[in-house]
């Protein structure tokens, strides 16, 4: 296994971060960790990374502690709350962190994959969000890791550019590498990964393929106005949620929209201010914790 | 573009993948870096090289003409006290001042994240600074011979250069100390309120014996006053570093053995320093 986390405990004072995570990681697998703000996912990657130790628990990178130099030299990162010296350019701070790992790969190929060949002599300060994030995936690849850790990568950027950003991801796997990240954006987890962990309030809550987890995770709301009676909404198993929303807005949290307003429109339901957008993640997360009943 | 990998050295590894250098490769690197990221704050330089130079250009030439008893000019005993000032500076704003801001930054965050030990870090910022000190003091002697009349044996020059340098690398865990102590908004104001205190007192600006009774008193409690002492004692006789001081000669010994105690003291406030601030960064 590339990574484990054998029943990883994290307090803060009395605040539990993580209540108990197991997972297990083997080589090759490209992992999205999904969940809320706050959920535990970049807890979770800070232990794995050996930089948070664990109240109880352990966690193990290549089968040893993750503290090893040897791990960290095997291993790429992109933190949050990062930062790079503003005074150095885009190709010489790549040169410097080349050298901090035992193996590097050639910094015109780490620029080409990072997409960051025509800024190669921009100082960082005058790099755009998005640019600044393509220059930290930069740094982390450099070493030619064997396991990719990427909290929240997307978080800077616009659809095009996380489009492009996970491009170059599912590029660097392609080499066989392990890939762990963490994103708010279901829709990126399901275009990218092949294994989800969704995790709430510390632990993991759902795990599986794409489509396993999407069948359980509302990922689309549906809103109207209309005079309906809310039961006609709610028990059904296509629906994780429903609000009534102040306007008198019907918000419902469905995997299947099509279906819902096909079987409406039926009944001759008269529908207003239709809209059907993404699902708030963290509404469809609650829903999921809720019907899950906090059980353990 | 790599092909896929191959396995080597029981990794998965690309292709195009090749080992990076060794250990003073690294240091190299990571002092390059600092380097050249200095070179582009111009503020810095100014701040480091030309402030010790112009501040001697003020004082010195005027007292050029003062001998002391015996026989050395003062303006030949204010060339190293500038020197020192700038090398002061380095410690407490080159080591401590951007150590704090860049963990302000998140830049040592991800530094832990990597493979590099943490003495690449400041081993870095120790290559730079002695650079930046060495070119400090070049300009500082040149200007002193050609406008302050300062003369001293071509083995003097080289002694005061290397009493002065040798000094500031045992001073520099000061720096450190304050760069993982200091929260990082706080660092520059607590650098300011140390470093001019600490350079009037321990007579770099101004001849200790033409300042208050109290700053004499207490600078033999300074490991900067003695850093000055032991510079002044590789070129002065002792006559002439009393009369210019006001402060009887406790010894090159005492001297030595406070900046070595100084060393080791911040050392180890800075280690402490450093794991407190990783700790707190591990939560």
């Amino acid at each position: 296994m590339v990574v484990e986390m054998l029943g990883v405990e994290k307090r803060y004072g009395d605040v539990r971060a993580l209540a108990g995570v197991d997972l297990a990681v083997a080589e090759g697998e490209v992992v999205g960790f999904l969940g809320p703000n706050g959920a535990g996912k970049t807890t979770s990657i800070r232990v794995m990374l050996g930089l948070t130790q664990p109240t109880s628990g352990e966690a193990r990178l290549f089968g040893g502690s993750p503290d090893r130099r040897e791990a960290r030299g095997r291993v790429g990162v992109m933190l949050q709350e990062s930062g790079v010296p503003s005074a150095l350019r885009v190709r010489e701070i790549v040169e410097l962190f080349s050298r901090y790992y035992p193996f590097a790969l050639p910094t015109d190929e780490v620029l080409a994959r990072a997409g960051l060949e025509p800024r190669a002599r921009a100082l960082v300060s005058t790099l755009s969000g998005g640019e600044r994030q393509r220059l930290y995936f930069a740094l982390a690849i450099v070493g030619d890791p064997d396991l990719l850790f990427l909290d929240e990568p997307t978080v800077a950027l616009d659809v095009e550019g996380r489009r492009a950003f996970w491009q170059q991801v599912v590029g660097f796997a392609e080499l066989g590498k392990t890939v762990l990240f963490t994103t708010h954006h279901l829709s990126e987890a399901d275009a990218v990964a092949r294994r989800l962990v969704v995790i709430d309030s510390g632990r993991i809550i759902a795990e599986g393929t794409p489509s396993e987890v999407k069948r359980r995770v509302a990922d689309r709301t549906v809103r109207f106005r209309a005079d309906l009676p809310v039961s006609v909404l709610e028990g059904r198993p296509d629906v994780q949620r429903v609000d009534l929303e102040p306007g008198g807005l019907w918000a419902v949290y469905t995997s299947e929209p099509e279906r819902l307003l096909r079987e409406l429109f039926a009944q001759g339901a008269e529908l207003r201010d239709l809209t059907v957008t993404d699902a708030d993640l963290e509404a469809a997360f609650v829903a999921l914790t809720r019907r899950e009943g906090v059980a353990a | 573009m790599t092909g896929p990998s191959d396995r080597r050295d029981g990794r998965r590894l690309s292709a195009n993948a090749r080992p990076s250098g060794g250990a003073w490769g690294l240091w190299f690197a990571q002092a390059r870096a600092e380097f050249v990221a200095s070179l582009r704050a111009p503020d810095f330089v100014i701040g480091v090289v030309a402030i010790p130079v112009l501040l001697f250009l003020m004082f010195a030439p005027p007292n050029a003409r003062a001998m002391l008893p015996a026989g050395t000019r003062v303006s030949t005993m204010m060339m190293p006290g500038f020197g020192a000032f700038g090398i002061l500076s380095l410690v407490l704003f080159a080591f401590g001042v951007e150590i704090a801001q860049e963990r302000g930054k998140g830049w040592l965050r991800l530094m832990r994240a990597t493979p590099a030990p943490a003495w690449v870090y400041l081993g870095g910022k120790l290559a730079m600074s002695v650079l930046y000190a060495a070119v400090t003091l070049l300009v500082l002697f040149g200007v002193a011979a050609a406008f302050a009349q300062v003369r001293l044996s071509p083995q003097q020059w080289l002694q005061v250069a290397g009493v002065m340098l040798a000094g500031g690398v045992a001073l520099a865990p000061l720096g450190f100390a304050l760069g993982f102590l200091a929260r990082p908004r706080a660092a520059s104001t607590i650098g300011n309120l140390v470093f001019l205190p600490l350079s009037f007192a321990s007579g770099f600006f101004l001849p200790l014996s033409s300042l208050p009774d109290f700053l004499r008193n207490l600078a033999p409690y300074l490991p900067t006053y003695h850093y000055g002492r032991l510079i002044w004692s590789s070129f002065a006789p002792a006559a002439d570093i009393t009369a210019y001081t006001g402060i009887e000669p406790a010894g090159t010994l005492v001297s030595v053995a406070w900046l070595a105690g100084t060393f080791v003291v911040f050392s180890l406030v800075a280690v402490w320093a450093y794991r407190r601030d990783r700790r707190r960064d591990e939560g």
